[in-house]
């Protein structure tokens, strides 16, 4: 406990959180006589992660074919995980006293898997009548719900989760569902089985904002005889919901600075409005077609906020140069297409395409089935590039699931590729993690060894698991003792 | 997009139908008009088939240099160098270094793999076009009096942009099925689709019967699986106790006369049912319903079936499944694991493919995604040679066209790949698609959209609409 409280102290100074805000009054009345009257409230974490690494040991991994995710291919390559982070990597690095090192001869690494669209925990399985009644991906009751936050929906024993890891997945954002105009915040995750959604939660990271686009909001409001029933009306409803966020963000800025006396009422939808005008919320926007996207290109420009990433971006493609000019990632699948109309024209060189248009590309999940097999998918749509006649490497692709997923999160100077000073999470695969033959054979986070294939001790299982006469019998443990 | 899981939109399918189904209760009087329509409908198409000509041109080919995989009984595996002759589009003979014979047209494989066309066990091709858009979705009747009668051969649609999308991976058979019905568990018939250009795609109707049961479709059997397998159990009854020519039904008939005629059918003809359960104790009762009524089983999805792989083995019964499907997803499929694959083969099941992906890869990507989920099969334990089988010859006599289509033996269709690279790897590609002999086209929606967006046009000045 001692540990986290060390960690979080040390990176909150470094994030824009700066703790939970006490709100009472002897401590406003305090604020008035003495500065600043109180934190802007979307500047504030009320949940504050209590993540603490797993225990760890230094560790030296030789002899394998590095992806590092900065755009380099090592081959028969070394990589120094200390202290939690990666210390050194090359052809020649001396153990030091005390590592341990693993031979990984023929095998592979690359950064730790980071998937930017994951309802892991908040579509947790197994899905039940329950969830079908209500579940607790979307709060689809109003089409702007900014006031909710996907971490409160989060079931942590999905055993989903233990299975995103054995892909090499190690950092995840869940994100609420996509009925709304604006679904919510979404939260950052470290892959790691926790008993509280708080002691995964992502120290420092950005909180994002989950908007939607085209055919959902508007089918599932329009069907209801609500507001917003066209593509038009969706626009209508996130202009509308800006402008209110802006006057309400004016006055905590007015009243912060000491020109305002009187304390805004609180509003936990603009607040999160607010904090994504700021720029301290990430907003992430799920639209598929090009000319969506576009239009909305030009809401963020008026309501002066930016988009980070378009997520589904089925049609990005078609309008790369946009994503450029706009600073804005497409997140994209490699071959889904034709199951709604706005994903008629999906093509498997999208993720290529906006790639070689100068653009930053990621691919996703939004599935805990794909959400395992997140290195075949960017093997596929790296393929797909290849054939229409891009000259692509591994070394280039392997980005697109780990340093610019890191960009989309806002954390780009901590996860996603295999250098110094960066977070040690890591992947060691059995081969080219390109193929479908190839299995994660350990995974690190923060140096710890989270998940390791050959080691029934080091794959973990949910509550849920327990117990099941149903389920495979778990892997016998090494030493022979029980459980 | 969350909205499209994959049983939600089965389960979302079930609530919709409960309401129209009291809205076309009406209309039950035109069951006997029904019937008469289907008959000529069946005829019809018949007639059809006979004015059919075969496409293949009278030539005779040879691949060369071939990395071949025959998928032919005598065959142990792979031949390397091979030599594949074609006659008159069907196969006359795998050889390796044989000669090509004299006039033939020589294609040379460059050593690369090449496999039969490559057959899908379970999608929803040629019966979906947008699969949110009702009116291009033809796959299940939520609604109305068809059960075991409803046959999907009438509505397939052979101008789909799907099916040039999954020849060029190299898919040219593929089960298309019904997915749900009206009816307690009776989901109709199926039927196999020949992937090829033109407006002749059927290859055989009425390949199977459907029916599902489980934890998602109790409601159909008011609440409880077991009054789903009562029901079922009436139902066969009723259609062994059918008489065509007799004078009034039996009392107290559950099913309808449409239905009960459809079962009576099934049931002679020993037509295999397919039953779509996950839970071991489901799929038990599957290989018993299976055994008393006398017909083929092939249990479709089986999450648990590796739990009773022996038992499957010991009735003969099949297995379509979908290797991605490893999740906890519901508690109908607890123990859905990703070694279920090489669990059943090595006790002796026959397996087949099929594969989900949240619904989009069943139809859409039926290709490319099943060959992927083969490979994840191999990758987690079943031998290479086996999941070629499973992608082949196994649904081929599962579902009754062996004796024309599945491997390179003499005289069946000649559905041929060249690959440019190993099938099983989702990122390689056919570099050559024959069908009955003749050189499929692989251009498709998806390639006309990717050569007009290609990195190289955004310099030009007139809109992409102009170009080809």
């Amino acid at each position: 406990m001692k540990l986290a409280a060390a960690l979080l102290a040390i990176i909150g100074a470094a994030a824009p959180f700066s703790g939970p805000v006490a709100k009472d009054k002897d401590d406003e009345h305090k604020h008035h006589e003495h500065g600043p009257k109180a934190p802007l409230p979307w500047k504030t974490d009320p949940f504050p992660s209590t993540y603490a690494p797993l225990p760890r040991a230094d560790t030296l991994i030789t002899d394998a074919t590095v992806l590092d995710g900065a755009g380099h291919r090592l081959e028969h390559a070394s990589v120094l995980l200390r202290d939690g982070k990666v210390a050194a990597i090359g052809a020649q690095i001396a153990a030091p006293s005390g590592a341990k090192t693993i031979d990984a001869h023929g095998r592979w690494i690359t950064p730790g898997i980071i998937d930017v669209h994951s309802h892991d925990g908040d579509f947790a399985l197994p899905f039940t009548s329950l969830d079908l009644a209500s579940g607790d991906t979307n709060e689809s009751t109003d089409p702007i719900t900014a006031n909710v936050w996907a971490e409160h929906s989060i079931t942590v024993q999905d055993p989903s989760f233990a299975r995103a890891l054995a892909g090499g997945v190690t950092t995840l954002q869940i994100l609420p569902g996509s009925t709304n105009l604006v679904g919510g915040r979404s939260v950052v995750v470290k892959n790691v089985p926790a008993t509280t959604v708080q002691a995964m939660k992502f120290p420092g990271a950005p909180y994002g904002m989950k908007m939607a686009c085209g055919e959902n909001p508007k089918n599932n409001y329009g069907a209801k005889g609500r507001f917003p029933s066209t593509r038009m009306g969706n626009v209508a409803g996130v202009r509308a919901a800006f402008a209110d966020a802006a006057a309400y963000r004016q006055k905590w800025v007015d009243y912060e600075s000491g020109n305002e006396d009187k304390r805004p009422d609180d509003d936990l939808k603009k607040d999160t409005l607010a904090g994504a005008i700021d720029g301290d919320i990430r907003v992430q926007w799920h639209c598929y077609r090009a000319d969506d996207m576009a239009t909305l290109f030009d809401v963020a420009k008026e309501a002066g906020f930016h988009i980070s990433a378009f997520h589904h971006a089925v049609e990005a493609y078609k309008i790369p140069q946009l994503f450029v000019r706009n600073n804005t990632c497409a997140v994209v699948w490699s071959d889904w297409w034709g199951y709604k109309m706005e994903a008629l024209d999906g093509i498997r060189e999208n993720a290529a395409f906006v790639d070689a248009g100068g653009a930053c590309v990621t691919l996703h999940s939004d599935s805990p089935w794909l959400g395992q097999r997140l290195a075949i998918e960017a093997g596929k749509a790296y393929a797909a590039g290849r054939r229409a006649g891009l000259d692509l490497a591994e070394e280039h692709a392997i980005a697109w699931i780990t340093s610019n997923p890191a960009k989309v999160l806002g954390l780009e100077a901590k996860i996603g590729s295999l250098e110094p000073g960066k977070n040690a999470d890591a992947v060691i695969w059995s081969g080219d993690p390109f193929s479908v033959y190839t299995h994660a054979d350990q995974v690190f986070i923060d140096g710890a060894l989270v998940y390791d294939r050959a080691d029934p001790a080091r794959r973990p299982r949910a509550d849920f698991e327990l117990g099941q006469p149903a389920m495979p019998p778990p892997p016998v443990k090494a030493g022979g003792h029980a459980g | 997009m969350l909205a499209k899981t994959r049983k939600e939109l089965f389960l979302n399918a079930d609530k919709s139908g409960s309401t129209r189904i009291r809205a076309e209760e009406k209309h039950f009087f035109f069951y006997p008009l029904l019937s008469a329509f289907i008959r000529v409908m069946e005829s019809f198409c018949l007639v059809l088939f006979a004015l059919t000509v075969n496409p293949a041109l009278a030539e005779t080919m040879a691949i060369v240099h071939a990395k071949a995989w025959p998928m032919t009984d005598g065959s142990s595996g792979r031949l390397d160098d091979a030599t594949i002759v074609i006659r008159d589009g069907r196969f006359e003979s795998v050889q390796p270094k044989a000669a090509a014979p004299a006039g033939a047209r020589v294609v040379d494989a460059h050593g690369h793999v090449v496999t039969p066309g490559l057959m899908n066990a379970n999608t929803h091709l040629g019966l979906v076009e947008v699969s949110s858009l009702d009116e291009t979705t033809d796959y299940g009747v939520d609604s109305g009096p068809l059960g075991a009668a409803f046959d999907v051969q009438y509505g397939l649609n052979a101008n789909s942009v799907l099916l040039p999308s999954v020849l060029a991976d190299g898919l040219t058979r593929a089960v298309t099925s019904p997915a749900s019905a009206s009816d307690a568990a009776l989901f109709g018939m199926g039927a196999v689709l020949h992937i090829t250009p033109g407006a002749d795609v059927l290859d055989r109707a009425q390949v199977a019967l459907y029916a599902g049961v489980g934890g998602g479709a109790a409601k159909k059997g008011g609440g409880s699986r077991s009054a789903q397998w009562l029901l079922l159990r009436n139902a066969f009854e009723e259609g062994n106790a059918y008489a065509p020519k007799s004078a009034g039904a039996p009392r107290d008939q559950l099913q309808n006369s449409v239905n009960v005629a459809a079962l009576h059918a099934a049931l002679n003809k020993r037509m295999p049912l397919v039953l779509q359960v996950s839970r071991e104790s489901d799929i038990r009762q599957a290989v018993r319903l299976a055994d008393d009524y006398h017909m083929p089983l092939i249990v479709l999805g089986g999450a648990e079936a590796w739990r009773c792989a022996e038992l499957l083995a010991a009735h003969k019964a099949a297995v379509i499944i979908d290797p991605e499907a490893d999740l906890p997803f519901n508690f109908d499929e607890l123990g859905a694991r990703a070694d279920s694959a090489a669990i059943l083969q090595r006790a002796g099941v026959t397996i087949t493919f099929t594969v989900s992906g949240n619904t989009i890869h069943l139809s859409h990507n039926a290709g490319e995604a099943v060959r992927e989920a083969a490979g994840l099969a191999v990758a987690n334990g079943l031998p290479y040679a086996e999941a070629l089988k499973a992608l082949t010859v196994n649904p081929a006599r599962v579902f009754g066209i062996g004796d024309h289509y599945g491997s390179m033996a003499r005289g069946l269709d000649a559905d041929v790949v060249i690959w440019d690279g190993d099938p099983l790897e989702p990122s390689s590609a056919p570099e050559l698609v024959l069908v009955k002999g003749v050189e499929a086209s692989r251009v498709t929606r998806q390639t006309l959209l990717r050569d007009r967006y290609a990195p190289k046009k955004t310099g030009d000045v007139w809109p992409p609409a102009y170009r080809d």
